[in-house]
């Protein structure tokens, strides 16, 4: 590997990642903010990171803040919340140019760095509280966020099969919380909780990129080193291990394509070995375009444009999702379900699984080659409290044998399926469980 | 014929190889990589609806979405499906079809070789049945009704429809249901023996791959074929736009827009220096750093979705405004406004600095990814230009008054229009 990867502690629960590599002509640098998805403060979170995005104490002025990063070269600065597992991850992050590409040779990184500190730790907070308004347009912008959830009816109706898959316990809280909490948040609230959320959640800054990591390291170091900080521990839930049940739930819509989102548990998934085996037997259940739902559900039957299945290790979940004609929903259910069900007989043949493998290290062996493909790698690598590097997850996968792909599928239950019906057939509207 | 095109700025360089087939071969290794681009891309696209090549008296009038359904089709060989024999490489493969492009590539780390040869293979036989075609179009026809309730992508078509009379940029690149049922395997022979003449084609590969690899298989499977010669209609477009508001109702949270106008086109070459030169404009006009997008931020008219993109190709050029709004119109209103005050006034010198430095910045990121270097080949080498790094000299070289020249050619609210997704 051509990278240089280092982490250092900088202070008490932050540390700083730094992944070099000279092939790229840009510098990432993200600050990551993790905290337990909270009924409570889930939505009061999830504002911070655009009034962070207007400016800082120094620079105020939105439009100021515009035209620093066009100065240093159309730096582009991002802020969201992610919700990672349990997690709600707080992130704002900048990426510019390398200083040996700027035309008067500035350091762009070390401006950069600068930046993103002011705007986490010294934000626009005046006499404990951010300005009225901006709390008044980013409240609104985060209401309308929250709403535009349905825009995307494809994301929309997984979204939808997974909170109700995991109705009342944490993971069923939204990325972005509720429209009615964030028509209650304050300017007040909205400063009292970005100083909780410095004085305990854990800081993770990244850097990656072809320049040096010293310059940022020594900034995130001087800006936390002092930082007195109160970093709670955080014990996730059991995961569900089995389906009691299948529930299910059809809503109707005025939309041309009915969706539907089958939500399945694949049991607990502490193992390293049995979460890799899990992983490529999703793959080569829905994750190419060779793969048993596409093949058989969109090639042979004509059923659809997609079909596909996508594992998440941070919950054991397995979502399969379909965009289908009303009336053929039933035959693409029992398809779907007779593929998984082929898998865990063993129905497939070696060169298949091969195939699958082959490709999914493939994709881990591309991971190396993008700052936000590195980034996402290493941050996911550290929720896990791991740190293994793409090869070596690449090297682990081509143990994976037959039989542990088998005994994966047959742990896979069906829990949830949620049906968002295209209106104008028959009507049905209802709630099993 | 082989020559190398380099960059001092970036100390890199490409090759250039004219090979005897009659295909333009483009080849850019990446140092540290370990992912290889391959993309084998066709000149055609959704607006080659009207042609003839020097074997036709006549020209042919397909239905929209071929150039799609094509592509859709060219996986399906007489010895098994392309996706089937990349499963046996590893490589990651996808096609696309734009408004003038066609585009079957692979990523991979490994089994380069095997993967390359199956790309030139696949892609050069084709293999249609009226069997194979109707199943097609039960699929695409499910992509047809997903992009129906793509409320983005229903606004840019309504857009399209509502700024161009003629020009079949106005039609949706998979067409519909309907035409697509008129596609039958003669008329797919007929669009690939015209559209797929080598000479028509380029073969872009960039990142982690032996440039011998390439050209051992390119004289393996490719093979010299007889020239073709393309005519297309031209549409008679005239510059007044059909119409200046369009909207539709679709089950969306807020109002989205999608705001166009139509611009000077010139040909391909020119239209790509101009659109360069009208993101940078339309990013002075109202980018995150202009007093326009602060005002419409800030009265709440605009959040952090908006964002403007330019649409440019053979003969079209189209400056685009979009975003969520409760009050689109107002946002029209304000961007004609300030189109209409920058012209008297003239462009901001300081704004016009910080902007081209930001686009300069922006610009070179495309030559950090194995995927934008090789998409940028295709893209030059289909608009004519033989240097693709130049495009970072026409960043420096952007000028005050030629800005303002292109903002009275190609942000004229006279030929400009509003396309509106309401709630239903």
């Amino acid at each position: 590997m051509n990278q240089k990867l280092d982490r250092v502690r900088l202070g008490s629960e932050v540390y700083f990642t730094s992944i070099q590599d000279r092939k790229f002509k840009h510098n990432l640098i993200s600050i990551n903010l993790l905290t337990p998805l909270e009924e409570e403060t889930a939505t009061v979170n999830a504002i911070l990171p655009f009034l962070l995005r207007r400016g800082s104490k120094k620079c105020p002025d939105f439009t100021e803040l515009s035209k620093t990063l066009c100065e240093l070269y159309g730096a582009s600065l991002n802020a969201d919340v992610m919700k990672i597992g349990e997690r709600q991850v707080l992130s704002c992050a900048i990426v510019g140019i390398d200083g040996r590409f700027a035309l008067d040779g500035e350091d762009v990184t070390a401006g950069c760095a600068r930046l993103l500190g002011e705007l986490l730790l010294a934000p626009n907070i005046t006499g404990g509280a951010f300005p009225q308004e901006d709390l008044d347009l980013e409240r609104q912008n985060l209401i309308d966020t929250i709403q535009a959830e349905i825009n995307d009816k494809r994301a929309y109706t997984v979204n939808q099969c997974r909170a109700l898959m995991n109705e009342g316990s944490r993971l069923a809280i939204p990325r972005y919380g509720w429209v009615e909490k964030a028509r209650a948040i304050t300017p007040r609230m909205a400063a009292e909780q970005h100083a909780r959320l410095i004085d305990t959640a854990k800081v993770e800054i990244l850097f990656v990129g072809c320049g040096s990591p010293d310059s940022a390291r020594e900034e995130f170091a001087r800006l936390f080193g002092d930082l007195p900080r109160h970093p709670a521990s955080f014990v996730p839930e059991p995961v569900v291990e089995t389906a009691a049940s299948v529930r299910e739930k059809t809503v109707e819509m005025e939309i041309a394509q009915s969706k539907m989102a089958l939500g399945f548990r694949t049991g607990c998934l502490a193992d390293k070995r049995e979460t890799d085996a899990m992983k490529l037997m999703s793959f080569l259940y829905g994750g190419s375009p060779f793969s048993r739902l596409f093949v058989h559900v969109r090639e042979e039957k004509s059923l659809c444009y997609y079909c596909a299945s996508r594992f998440d290790q941070m919950t054991g979940a397995m979502m399969v999702d379909i965009g289908v004609e009303r009336e053929n929903q039933p035959r693409a259910r029992a398809a779907i379900l007779e593929q998984l069900d082929a898998v865990a007989k063993g129905e497939f043949t070696g060169e298949e699984l091969e195939s699958a493998r082959l490709s999914y290290v493939n994709s881990l062996h591309s991971v190396p080659d993008s700052l936000s493909g590195l980034e996402s790698w290493y941050l996911t690598q550290i929720l896990l409290g791991r740190s293994d590097t793409p090869e070596e997850a690449a090297a682990a996968m081509a143990g994976i044998t037959r039989e542990e792909v088998i005994a994966a599928a047959k742990k896979v239950t069906l829990d949830t399926v949620y049906f968002l019906a295209s209106k104008g057939g028959e009507k049905e509207d209802s709630e099993d469980e | 014929m082989s020559e190398f095109v380099s960059s001092p700025v970036l100390g890199e360089r490409f090759q250039r190889v004219e090979h005897r087939s009659g295909l333009t071969i483009l080849l850019c290794p990446m140092e540290g990589y370990s992912t290889a681009y391959a993309m084998f891309s066709a000149k055609v696209g959704s607006i080659d609806t009207t042609f003839k090549t020097q074997r036709e008296e006549d020209f042919v009038e397909v239905p929209p979405g071929i150039a799609h359904f094509l592509e859709h089709k060219m996986f399906e060989c007489e010895d098994g499906d392309a996706f089937a024999k990349y499963a046996k490489t590893g490589a990651n493969a996808n096609a696309f079809t734009s408004f003038d492009r066609t585009a079957y590539l692979f990523s991979c780390t490994g089994n380069f070789r095997e993967s390359i040869e199956i790309l030139l293979d696949f892609v050069s036989r084709p293999y249609f049945t009226p069997e194979t075609v109707q199943k097609e179009q039960g699929i695409i026809g499910q992509e047809i009704r997903m992009y129906d309730d793509d409320p983005g992508w229903r606004s840019l078509f309504n857009l399209l429809q509502t700024l161009y009379r003629e020009n079949p940029v106005r039609l949706d690149i998979a067409g519909t249901t309907e035409s697509i049922a008129e596609i039958t395997s003669d008329l797919l022979y007929r669009c690939y023996h015209t559209f797929y003449s080598l000479g028509n084609m380029v073969l872009t590969v960039a990142g982690n791959f032996r440039p011998e690899d390439v050209l051992e298989a390119a004289d393996k499977i490719l093979q010299v074929g007889e020239k073709v010669e393309i005519q297309w209609r031209k549409a008679e477009e005239p510059q007044e736009v059909a119409g200046h508001y369009v909207e539709q109702s679709l089950p969306v949270s807020t109002p989205l827009f999608q705001i166009g106008f139509k611009g000077e086109a010139g040909d391909s070459l020119e239209n790509m220096k101009r659109q360069l030169a009208d993101e940078v404009l339309m990013e002075i006009l109202c980018g995150e750093s202009s007093p326009l997008y602060r005002r419409l931020y800030d009265s709440g008219l605009i959040n952090s979705s908006f964002g403007s993109e330019v649409l440019a190709g053979r003969d079209y050029l189209c400056c685009m405004f979009g975003g969520e709004s409760r009050d689109p119109q107002k946002v029209y209103d304000e961007i004609c406004r300030e189109i209409r005050r920058m012209a008297a006034e003239g462009i901001d010198p300081e704004a016009f600095r910080w902007c081209r430095k930001a686009a300069y910045g922006r610009y070179i990121g495309i030559f950090s990814r194995v995927e934008s270097v090789a998409s940028m080949m295709m893209q030059a080498h289909f608009s004519g230009m033989d240097n693709m790094y130049e495009i970072l000299d026409w960043v420096k070289e952007l000028t005050l008054p030629g800005l303002e020249a292109r903002l009275r050619k190609d942000l004229d609210p006279e030929y400009g229009a509003l396309s509106v997704i309401k709630p239903a």
